[in-house]
């Protein structure tokens, strides 16, 4: 078993030595191809994140007309406390929306704004995210109110645009990581021709099928294995990176809420140093199955 | 040791290279395989190797059937046959020594019985002084010297030799020739396919003759040519 092992180390090395041009080509096309893929797993995971802060933090708006009067105002107050998927409100008078909306706005736009055309609002945090929709169906067009909103489209329209960068990253991926796996089968098949002499003799004197095969797959298991490695470093110096930014950002900005726990991290990288070892094992198991006659 | 039963053997391309074979070598038996070009004696020994498969008939072996043995069983089949070519075959990369070592290292061999038996085997083949040069570094007897080691090292109980004095001259072929008889004298059954006429007239062995693909001559004690007094057929 020992001298098996030494054998195979010895013939694995040898093997990615005299072919190390396409050898160094093969790592870095699988390292490009899985940081892509791993660079989509991330913005995947970063969106989900975010999604969930979004959505933890929804707010339904009910705008009231500001013409609207007071008991207009507490009886749509009334009905919210009294609404079962409403989990709480406060009411925001027209000043305190007018101050609000100082800050949203631009001077050109603030001088034409009065305070007493600004609409009122009550604020509620409804039970689930997902019944802000049955609050603005319910309230939409009663008395007193002038609309009623949520960030709801907001929210899809940036993962829209996330699962859009999401999908273009993947498919650039899934064409290099093809790539990949035809430079590690090219690489096994130059190290097969080259071999061809020992392996006839391999065959002559007794040596088994296995015994033949595996320095080619380690080969491209290798290849596979040190293009995947180079991929989860890259990747986590750029998370690093992100990380050490993201802390002078405000917490409501993208960037911060996209942010992935350590163990979400460790889990894209160990996909990615997976799929590499796939993609090179795919590679040689081709090229033994192509060439290697045994 | 070795048993043909009807063996034919008929190539893609419709050329009969073994036509209905029949013939026995018995335990330590010391045998040429003479015929023209194109006569079959390649075919035979690719078969009693088993790189190539029969169309009818059996094929025995050491107490195996050859024919109908399991593909991955073949490893373990050759472990027990040493071949050697007109060509060599050796590993250029590798020196006397590593060329040697290479057919046990590949059948897993530990290093001590690759350490105690390559040097045994080269000083069998009285090159114990160059286990060190490469294969490029010998002469072409030198060299056939090097792949009967490489054969003769795992002790096989048959060894296959497709004219391995082909590319030798005369004086050299004797030399290769005494080492195969050496080997003979050890218990190994031997299979020489040979054109050496004046070889195979000086041993007086076993010859079987082969003229496409029919085996037209199986005599004791024969000489290369049909021509010549070499006693009764058997």
């Amino acid at each position: 078993m020992a001298s098996f092992s030494q054998y195979v180390v010895k013939e694995t090395t040898t093997n990615l030595w005299r072919n190390r041009v396409t050898t160094v080509a093969a790592i870095f096309t699988v390292m490009v191809s899985l940081f892509l893929v791993g660079g989509s797993l991330i913005l995947g995971q970063g969106a989900s994140n975010a999604e969930i802060k979004w959505q933890q933090g929804t707010l339904v708006t009910v705008w009231m007309a500001p013409n609207a009067t007071t008991q207009e105002i507490d009886a749509i107050r009334s009905q919210l406390n009294a609404y079962p998927y409403v989990h709480d409100c406060y009411y925001q008078t027209q000043l305190q929306d007018y101050e609000e909306a100082k800050h949203l706005l631009t001077p050109t736009e603030l001088s034409v704004l009065k305070p007493e055309l600004i609409p009122s609002s009550l604020r509620c945090v409804p039970n689930q995210p997902q019944d802000a929709r049955l609050v603005i169906q319910k309230f939409t067009g009663q008395p007193g109110v002038q609309y009623v909103t949520a960030p709801t489209q907001a929210l899809k329209n940036q993962q829209r645009t996330i699962a859009i960068a999401q999908w273009s990253v993947l498919i650039i991926a899934s064409v290099l990581l093809v790539s990949s796996a035809v430079l590690i089968l090219n690489t096994i098949r130059m190290a097969i021709f080259a071999r061809k002499r020992e392996v006839a003799v391999m065959k002559l004197v007794g040596a088994t099928n296995w015994f033949i095969r595996i320095p080619f797959i380690f080969e491209g298991l290798i290849q596979g294995l040190i293009g995947s490695l180079m991929a989860g470093g890259l990747l986590w110096t750029g998370e690093w990176f992100w990380h050490s930014r993201a802390a002078s950002w405000a917490p409501d900005t993208l960037g911060s809420q996209m942010l992935l726990s350590t163990w979400q991290l460790i889990w894209c990288e160990l996909i990615v140093i997976f799929l590499g070892m796939v993609i090179g094992s795919i590679g040689s198991a081709i090229a033994i199955r192509r060439f290697l006659d045994v | 040791m070795i048993k043909l039963d009807h063996v034919t053997k008929t190539y893609k391309n419709g050329t009969i290279a073994l036509d209905d074979v029949s013939l026995e070598i018995e335990k330590g038996e010391f045998v040429f395989l003479v015929g023209s070009s194109g006569s079959g004696k390649t075919t035979f020994l690719r078969l009693l190797l088993r790189e190539e498969l029969p169309d009818r008939g059996t094929i025995w072996e050491a107490g195996r059937d050859i024919v109908n043995l399991p593909k991955w069983r073949v490893p373990y089949l050759r472990r027990n046959l040493g071949c050697v070519f007109q060509d060599f075959r050796l590993l250029q990369n590798k020196t006397v020594f590593e060329n040697v070592a290479f057919a046990l290292e590949v059948i897993g061999r530990p290093k001590s019985v690759i350490e105690s038996q390559v040097p045994q085997v080269l000083d069998l083949v009285g090159l114990s002084h160059k286990r060190d040069n490469l294969p490029t570094e010998l002469s072409g007897g030198e060299q056939q010297r090097v792949a009967i080691a490489r054969a003769f090292v795992n002790r096989p109980l048959i060894l296959l030799a497709d004219e391995p004095t082909g590319n030798l001259d005369p004086k050299i072929s004797e030399g290769i020739m005494s080492l195969l008889d050496r080997i003979n004298k050890t218990g190994t059954t031997v299979v020489m396919a040979t054109h050496d006429k004046a070889l195979v007239d000086r041993m007086r062995l076993r010859v079987i003759e082969l003229d496409r693909g029919h085996l037209i001559r199986d005599q004791q004690r024969g000489v290369y040519g049909i021509e010549a007094d070499a006693g009764a057929p058997r």
